[in-house]
């Protein structure tokens, strides 16, 4: 169903509203299928990625549970922005959507968000459907254009963008007969400094917890993958340069404006007093990885050479005592 | 002889896969005794096989052939068989007969020491050794044959080349005592005396259940070679050395034990009268050449010992310490030893005076950082191999039997958590 928006409205998607979809729908599958073998599921939002597999042994002839909610949020002019959601009941085979939950759920959010109202509502599953359209058409009486926030719970590692898709409602005509079909629009993600560091703190999350060795290594990998981004990106950078400079890309002023103050933030150390001192630190880490190993080694071969001795050495040390009896 | 020529036909028959050379195996060894008992009208039948194809049966008909007491004339031309059949056979069916190939070998060995040119065995030996160790860590009985050629070739560099490799499987050990001393004394010969050092060492503290003339006579060279290499001996063996090693090994090696301690006196007059005493006695074990060395090694010592007292020294006063007749031996002995990299130190020819200088590496270049990294790497699949060895032993039931026995008891509660008997 889905050619692009023509309304011209520019969404803005907080992360707050894509964590609670996935908590949800987190939350409703983990309760449905209880096989004997379940692990401890985190019911908590997980990462940005939307890592909606939490149960064990999941059996997979059922298909995956639709979770219904509604977005709240703010439009001011051509924006409209996407703060909030909560959760709704609502049974597809019957269409019946619970009223009294929704108002009063209303109620509430509006003595805390005074601004706020409903924008739409959401769902996960892959793509919008036929029946979706009653939900949409039921929430028109709350908003007149609601929006439909679907969320694509299913895991695909290759995927690199959010499975997250948000459409309007539009009046076609088809085969003669008007009728309301979903259109998708792009949206742009916004945060608040808070979401910011929530989400931050929970893509550092390892399940493990924590020794000081696994920190250590997240630590680094967090730093090795940021820096691998700012080289890939870079990288990028320079062969539009090199383009530009070519004539295959027209010169925009613009752009190397941007460009020029970017470079000049970038560290670009090349004299002969940072090489010494860079190579001696180098060296100096290499160093102290190189003892680490030896008494690592160290130890390793002197348990070895004991259990050997104690096994193998017929006079051996009769250290130990005989029963006690 | 028909016997011998269907087996002939069978081998030229079976020779080409690999299941067919496994059934060929089978039918060698139930015709081995045949092929010993008419092992002197074996020769002729050699040429209608080839070895590059008939490898096994080749080695088979070769190993009966050589069976038999060694002529000169007959030495010569098994020699030159041996040599073109080690050259072209194949590994993978040679290594189903392992023992064979050994004994053909060191028939070999013993045919060229009898035509008293061992050049002319180090090449095919190198190649027998490649070929049968099923990988670079592996030791096999050869390597010490090949180490004795080079040593009485005296074509050292080759045995260092296969002395570099790091061994972590052994056959036998007796491969490794005399593999290592054999080592060792190609070292010495190379003058790579921290690389003899480490082989001598390895023979020196090897499990043995007896002591052993092998580990004898490498702890007498590994004397001497750690006075000339470190410039002491260290009293003790270190605790993985067996029992037997530690208790024994310093009463049957006097004369040098005391030749380590007047060295340690560092007066040379002393060490000289000492050496003239025992000449006969080093003599006799074919140390003299080291202790020759031992003897001059000792100025070293000394001029070394200089270098953590004085920051600058005239040649004249190195002279009369170190008791050298001339400044001009002294700065000799300094130039050398600044060009060995043993001291570091600038000699100002003017005023005749020597300034000890610190070792100027400073570990700021990338060519240390990957000599780093290197080791590095080494190190870490060597951790990996000891962890390993590390929990195999752990699961040996011998060593939890006697784990077990000698923990100490106090009540009854832990009567019976750590089994004594292992009955599996």
């Amino acid at each position: 169903m889905a050619s692009s928006s023509s309304s011209g409205l520019t969404f803005k998607l907080h992360p707050l509203v894509i964590v609670n979809i996935s908590d949800h729908y987190t939350r409703v599958k983990s309760q449905l299928s209880l096989p004997p073998s379940l692990t401890s599921t985190s019911s908590a939002a997980t990462s940005n990625n939307n890592n909606n597999n939490s149960n064990g042994g999941e059996n997979n002839q059922n298909p995956p549970p639709r979770v219904y909610g509604c977005v709240i949020g703010v439009q001011r002019g051509r924006t409209v922005e996407i703060f909030n959601s909560f959760e709704l009941i609502y049974d597809p085979s019957t269409r019946s959507l619970d009223r009294s939950f929704l108002e009063k759920k209303q109620e509430l959010y509006k003595k805390v968000f005074p601004h706020f109202y409903v924008l739409g509502w959401y769902s996960t599953g892959s793509d919008a459907q036929e029946s979706d359209m009653h939900f949409h058409k039921a929430l028109m009486d709350i908003n007149e254009s609601p929006l439909y926030v679907l969320l694509n719970p299913a895991i695909n590692p290759a995927q690199k963008d959010l499975p997250v898709t948000i459409y309007e409602s539009e009046l076609h005509v088809i085969d003669g007969v008007p009728q309301l079909i979903f259109v998708r629009s792009s949206y742009l993600i916004e945060t608040v400094e808070a979401e910011r560091i929530s989400v931050d703190h929970v893509a550092h999350l390892k399940p493990s917890g924590g020794s000081a060795a696994t920190q250590l290594a997240a630590q680094l990998t967090g730093i090795h993958s940021a820096i691998k981004m700012l080289n890939s990106r870079i990288r990028v950078l320079h062969q539009y340069l090199v383009g530009m400079q070519k004539g295959d890309i027209p010169c925009e002023s613009s752009v190397l404006r941007q460009v020029s103050s970017l470079l000049r933030r970038l560290p670009a150390i090349e004299s002969e007093k940072f090489q010494d001192d860079f190579l001696m630190e180098y060296n100096d880490t290499l160093l102290i990885t190189y003892l680490a190993m030896f008494t690592n080694c160290s130890s390793t071969m002197n348990e070895l050479v004991d259990k050997f001795n104690t096994t193998y050495d017929r006079h051996s040390r009769r250290g130990g005592r005989t029963a006690f009896i | 002889m028909n016997s011998v020529e269907g087996l002939l036909t069978q081998i030229r028959g079976l020779s080409s896969t690999a299941s067919d050379v496994l059934s060929l195996q089978n039918v060698l060894k139930q015709a081995d005794e045949s092929l010993h008992a008419e092992s002197t009208r074996l020769l002729p039948f050699l040429d209608q096989l080839d070895p590059s194809k008939h490898s096994l049966g080749y080695l088979y008909f070769l190993e009966a052939c050589t069976a038999g007491p060694v002529t000169t004339e007959s030495a010569s031309s098994f020699v030159l068989i041996i040599a073109r059949f080690i050259s072209s056979c194949v590994a993978e069916q040679i290594r189903l007969a392992p023992d064979k190939f050994i004994s053909v070998c060191k028939r070999f060995k013993d045919q060229v020491l009898l035509l008293e040119e061992p050049l002319r065995g180090v090449a095919p030996m190198l190649t027998a050794v490649r070929k049968l160790q099923s990988s670079t860590e592996h030791l096999t009985t050869l390597h010490p044959e090949f180490l004795l050629l080079c040593l009485l070739a005296k074509c050292y560099k080759t045995g260092l080349s296969i002395l570099e490799e790091d061994i972590f499987e052994v056959d036998q050990p007796r491969d490794l005592y005399l593999y290592c001393y054999y080592g060792g004394m190609i070292c010495i010969g190379q003058k790579c005396f921290r690389k003899a050092l480490e082989l001598l060492h390895n023979v020196v503290t090897a499990p043995m259940s007896t002591i052993n003339a092998i580990a004898v006579e490498a702890y007498k060279k590994y004397i001497l070679v750690s006075l000339i290499h470190h410039g002491q001996l260290s009293t003790s063996l270190p605790k993985y050395a067996s029992g037997v090693a530690q208790r024994n090994l310093k009463s049957l090696c006097l004369s040098y034990m005391e030749l380590a301690n007047s060295y340690n006196n560092g007066k040379i007059a002393d060490l000289e009268t000492y050496v003239q005493a025992n000449m006969e006695k080093f003599g006799s074990d074919n140390n003299l050449g080291l202790v020759k060395q031992v003897v001059s090694s000792i100025y070293k010592r000394n001029i070394q010992r200089l270098t953590q007292t004085y920051l600058t020294l005239s040649l004249q006063d190195i002279a009369n310490t170190v008791q050298l007749n001339r400044p001009k031996e002294a700065e000799m002995h300094v130039l050398q030893m600044i060009q060995d990299g043993e001291i570091y130190a600038t000699i100002n020819q003017k005023d005749g005076m020597v300034r000890f200088v610190e070792d100027p590496e400073l570990y700021k270049t990338c060519e240390m950082i990957e000599h780093i990294d290197l080791s590095i790497q080494r190190l870490m699949t060597l951790s990996n191999k000891l962890t390993v060895m590390d929990e195999l032993i752990s699961c040996d039931p011998l060593y939890l039997g006697k784990a077990g026995r000698e923990r100490q008891r106090f009540d009854f509660d832990d009567f019976d958590s750590v089994p004594q008997r292992f009955n599996i």
